[in-house]
């Protein structure tokens, strides 16, 4: 800094001013102890200078006190808005509170005061990455690169961020000069490797395939390329693109390699002219012969008999699926059905897989009472009757199911799969509880199958049990947390989470369902947070291929199933809140406390505080100690949710998680539906409209989005005052599309369900919508005892006792009598009954209680 | 069919708490009695890991074996408790190669040292008696009301005395 350009505030007297230098030394070195030392002796004469406030302030976040931190820091940057020192600090404290926009200003701030500082300019285009500010992420590296030319990071930094805007003809001139200019280096050089990969791939997107394997030969044949197994498959991918013959020989190479990848098949075959997602008759042979060489050729491989089977068909099919079963129930492959069942999209290969393994079954049937046959095998005998259990559930023949497994565990009552499946059937036909208590037997025969433990678990949560499940994933967590959930979500189990919540859903409360539907977006705001690292990382260590998919990957985050499950499900929580915000108050019946689980939580509190005191001990130094500039999530002080459900941002919080899903989720109509729910509520209504339409276009028979338009239709008929006059013309246009003025919603109504007569769910929508226009109960009743579908009638069971029908009692009868396996369909009480009996304490053991014996 | 032979489809593990539940429920079919809860902490105790086992056919549980060790006189036995197979793995000799697992177990065992393995068979049960003397066992005495409730109540005492390096008598 120019001794001239010192503003007098900021001027020190020498001796304070090698204080300060000494300050930003410990502060580097981490000796936050003396930097604090130092800071303080420069206040006492100049209690105003700003940039050693700000220093005093990092230094006081680092050793945990971030509110005292915080403080000081603003107030240094109030004092010198001119310093750049001021501004980075501020800046690193707001990327420590992941609050990336502020900190990028905070940086862009500090860059006006000192324009090339490296250390700042290298964390600008941190944050513009992962803000995804491409523009200026170039000038960033740009910047960078013009004062550095002699680091190599700064030459790939710049490539990565013209790739990331899309200009890939740019990133492809950086690369090339980057290669001329680079000297010394040394031999086998991963990160050269990877650098020239990288630049590869940037010609195959680029479609300059030709340019594209000069370079790859080249390189390969000076060894400059090291990764062999990279070279021989960009080799075969480009050489494939570009229409070359030499693919086919190159793809055959990788099947030499690793003869049970199906890329490779795929490839090879596409080398040949041969393209597997669409088969013809002209080219089926072909294929076939040639997964049939490599089959002989490669006797231990699976995928090419595998992939045989995708594209056979007819006779041939027969000819090959019966090899291919015998052998691997012979084996004993549990995975079998699992590795098949996508064959059974055609029917005519789904008979042919049935036909087999019936004919098989019965040259191996046998009483479970005498010793098998000499010439069978008795395990090959178990693993055929578990696969046509599987087949015949997936058909949805749930008795005969349960017929082959019960066979088979008279036979054989050790195999856990046996218990698996047939909880799994239970489920199927509408046994939670039956479906819990299998797999329970199948966990008791095998305790330390982590597997089995979670399946067991997760059965118990679908029963509705939830402390149960909880005790059972607490036999595998970590012994010290808190409680098993929190070890759980700590490991960021999605599945956990979702299980959990939804279990607490169907109980009825709200709050808990709410706070684990929370806990999963916060895992996605972390999954979001983690790449930050890896924007200085990966340009750092050249890993730069791997990197450009995870930007990727982050990029359609929230399109994972379990983000966009829990976003509406969380979303119709808040909507169902806002419309009764009695719910937010009211206990409800599961959540009031029983004495064990007054019990359990007194146990957890204790060892709570026992972690916390150990945390103490193990620290005793604690004040000196670097907690970094991350804040770390706050104490959990709601811990039955209660507090989510209340506030007066219910709606607000919706949208927040709905929001992703518009790009991510697009394509799914609940995120419509939930959308609108949303916005109608707000009364957004040209948003609302918008929705609908969405939904309109994906399915424009949904039940759901038929009650919506006739909500809609309502709402804006009853409107006193109609919103502005564009948006009220818009609106009203698009609605007339999808529900014309002309029409009635009555009519609407009985139109709609006249020609969804025969669907279940149509016909609920229709009772709902016309209960709402307020048709009489009887009418409404009538209408709905006439869908009696599985899906469907639990639904229907649920909004009877909404209106307080009184033939309640009777629907579930019916339904008892068509859903003979289902239990729940049971009375309140008979329900309550069946979830207790699923928690015995050894259910072997139980079963043997009527032995005349004893042995002690 | 494969190549495999039979004995090598026949694999061994030691009974554990983890794995009792699978004892169990072999118990519960194979035999007509209940065992206690101290028959099932015992055979999990660390020292009869060698002579409690559970027997495995293609890698599927189907029989077990559970003794234990009864010192008298300064000579250590091994009491056979049970040993089953699930009737449809019978005939196939897993019986035979789990006894002669459970002989070469005795046989290496050194902290005791085993001097022999005896067992009870209800006197009904000939066949179960022949499998035994084919493996060297001999009737050693008559155990009469042996069992309370089932009949008949008498049971044979049916022993094969263990040699340090014994051939192997087949």
């Amino acid at each position: 800094m120019p001794p001239a350009g010192i503003p007098p505030a900021r001027a020190l007297p020498s001796k304070e001013s090698s204080l300060f230098k000494e300050v930003l030394h410990y502060y580097e070195d981490r000796q936050l102890k003396k930097g604090l030392k130092a800071a303080d002796s420069i206040l006492k004469k100049f209690p105003n200078h700003g940039e050693t406030l700000c220093m005093k302030g990092l230094i006081l976040t680092h050793l945990g006190r971030r509110e005292e931190g915080l403080e000081l820091v603003k107030q240094g940057v109030r004092l010198d808005l001119t310093s750049h020192i001021c501004w980075h600090v501020f800046g690193l404290i707001q990327k420590g509170q992941k609050n990336y926009e502020e900190a990028l200003k905070s940086y862009t701030q500090a860059l006006r005061f000192d324009k090339e500082n490296m250390n700042i300019l290298r964390d600008a285009a941190h944050l513009q990455t992962q803000l995804r500010l491409y523009d200026g992420l170039v000038e960033t590296r740009h910047t960078l690169l013009r004062l550095r030319p002699q680091l190599r990071q700064n030459w790939i930094g710049l490539a990565v961020a013209y790739h990331l805007s899309g200009n890939l003809a740019e990133a492809k001139t950086v690369l090339e000069q980057f290669e001329r200019i680079v000297k010394n280096v040394p031999d086998y050089d991963v990160e050269m490797s990877e650098v020239l990969l990288y630049h590869i791939r940037v010609l195959e997107d680029l479609g300059e395939y030709t340019e594209a394997l000069t370079l790859l030969d080249a390189n390969a044949k000076s060894r400059a390329i090291i990764d062999r197994v990279a070279i021989q498959e960009f080799r075969a991918r480009i050489l494939s693109k570009a229409g070359k013959d030499e693919a086919q020989q190159a793809w055959q190479g990788l099947i030499e390699q690793n003869a049970d990848c199906y890329d490779y098949y795929k490839g090879y075959l596409s080398s040949r002219g041969v393209d597997v997602d669409a088969i013809t008759d002209e080219n089926r042979d072909k294929a076939l012969q040639s997964l049939h060489d490599f089959s002989q050729q490669f006797s231990k491989a699976s995928a090419p008999l595998r992939m045989a089977l995708e594209l056979a068909s007819g006779a041939k099919f027969a000819e090959l699926v019966q090899p291919y079963l015998e052998t691997r129930l012979e084996k004993g492959v549990p995975s079998l059905f699992a590795d098949l069942k996508s064959l059974y999209r055609s029917p005519e290969k789904r008979d042919a897989i049935e036909s087999a393994v019936t004919a098989l079954l019965s040259t191996l049937q046998h009483p479970p009472t005498v010793p098998s046959p000499p010439d069978t095998d008795p395990t090959e005998y178990i693993w055929a009757l578990y696969f046509l259990a599987q087949h015949y559930s997936f058909l949805g023949n749930h008795k005969k199911a349960i017929e082959l497994l019960d066979e088979a565990i008279a036979h054989t009552p050790t195999l856990p799969e046996l218990y698996m499946f047939k909880a799994r059937v239970l489920k199927r036909a509408g046994d939670p509880f039956g479906a819990a208590k299998n797999m329970d037997l199948a966990r008791t025969l095998d305790l330390q199958d982590r597997f089995l433990n979670t399946k067991a678990g997760k059965y118990r949560l679908r029963a509705g049990l939830v402390e149960g499940a909880v005790e059972l994933f607490g036999l595998f967590t970590k012994k010290d947390a808190q409680s098993p959930s929190h070890d759980l979500e700590d490991m960021q189990s999605l599945i956990y989470l979702t299980e959990e919540a939804d279990a607490q859903l169907r109980n009825g409360n709200l709050a808990m369902a709410l706070k684990k539907y929370d806990a999963i977006h916060k895992i996605f705001d972390v999954f979001e947070d983690d790449q930050f690292d890896f924007h200085g990382y990966s340009v750092r260590k050249f890993t730069v291929n791997i990197y450009m998919n995870l930007i990727q990957w982050e990029d359609t985050l929230r399109s994972h199933p379990a983000y966009v499950h829990s976003a509406i499900e969380a979303s119709r929580i808040l909507v169902r809140v806002y419309d009764d915000p009695k719910l937010a108050s009211k206990p409800s019946s599961e959540s009031e406390l029983s004495s064990a689980e007054k019990k359990a939580k007194k146990k957890a509190k204790k060892a709570e505080k026992k972690v916390q005191e150990e945390a103490k001990k193990a620290n005793p130094n604690a004040t000196n100690e670097d907690k970094g500039l991350d804040v770390s999530p706050p104490k959990d002080e709601d811990p039955d949710g209660t507090k989510l459900l209340q506030g007066p941002d219910l709606l607000e919080r919706a949208v927040k998680v709905l929001k992703p899903l518009t790009t991510m989720a697009k394509d799914n109509v609940n995120v419509w539906i939930a959308i609108y729910d949303v916005a109608i509520r707000r009364k957004k209504y040209l948003q609302a409209v918008q929705a609908l339409n969405h939904a309109h276009m994906l399915n424009a028979d949904s039940p759901e989005l038929h009650i919506r338009l006739v909500d809609f239709k309502r709402r804006w008929l009853s409107l006193s005052e109609k919103p502005s006059e564009d948006a009220s013309l818009a609106t009203s246009s698009a609605i007339l599309k999808l529900l014309p003025d002309e029409v009635s919603v009555e009519v609407f109504n009985s139109q709609y369900l006249q020609h969804h007569s025969s669907r279940a769910d149509a016909i609920l929508a229709a009772a709902k919508v016309s209960r709402t226009l307020g048709a009489p109960r009887e009418e409404v009743e009538a209408s709905l005892f006439n869908a009696l579908n599985a899906d469907t009638a639990l639904a229907i069971v649920a909004f009877l006792s909404e209106i307080r029908s009184p033939r309640e009692e009777e629907f579930r009868t019916a339904c008892q009598g068509k859903f003979e396996l289902s239990t729940l369909f049971l009375s309140p009480a008979d329900l309550a009954a069946a979830r207790k009996a699923v928690v015995q304490k050894d259910p072997v053991a139980e079963a043997v209680e009527d032995k005349a014996e004893t042995i002690s | 069919m494969s190549l495999r032979t039979p004995s090598s489809r026949v694999s061994f593990a030691a009974v554990t708490p983890n794995n009792l539940g699978t004892v169990r429920k072999l118990n519960s079919v194979l035999f007509p009695i209940k065992y206690s809860e101290k028959f099932y902490s015992d055979i999990v105790q660390p020292d009869v890991e060698d002579f409690c086992q559970l027997i495995y056919y293609n890698d599927i549980p189907v029989g077990t074996m559970c003794c234990r060790v009864e010192e008298k006189d300064g000579q250590a036995k091994l009491y056979l408790m049970t040993l089953a197979v699930l009737a449809p793995y019978r005939s196939r000799g897993i019986g035979s190669q789990s006894l002669q697992h459970l002989i070469d177990a005795a046989v290496a065992h050194t902290k005791p040292k085993i001097t022999a393995i005896y067992l009870h068979v209800q006197v009904s049960n000939d066949d179960a008696k022949k499998f035994y003397e084919r493996h060297g066992f001999k009737e050693t005495g008559l155990y009469e009301n042996y069992y309370k409730k089932i009949t008949p109540h008498d049971a044979w005492i049916l022993q094969r005395d263990i040699e340090a390096k014994a051939v192997e008598v087949q």
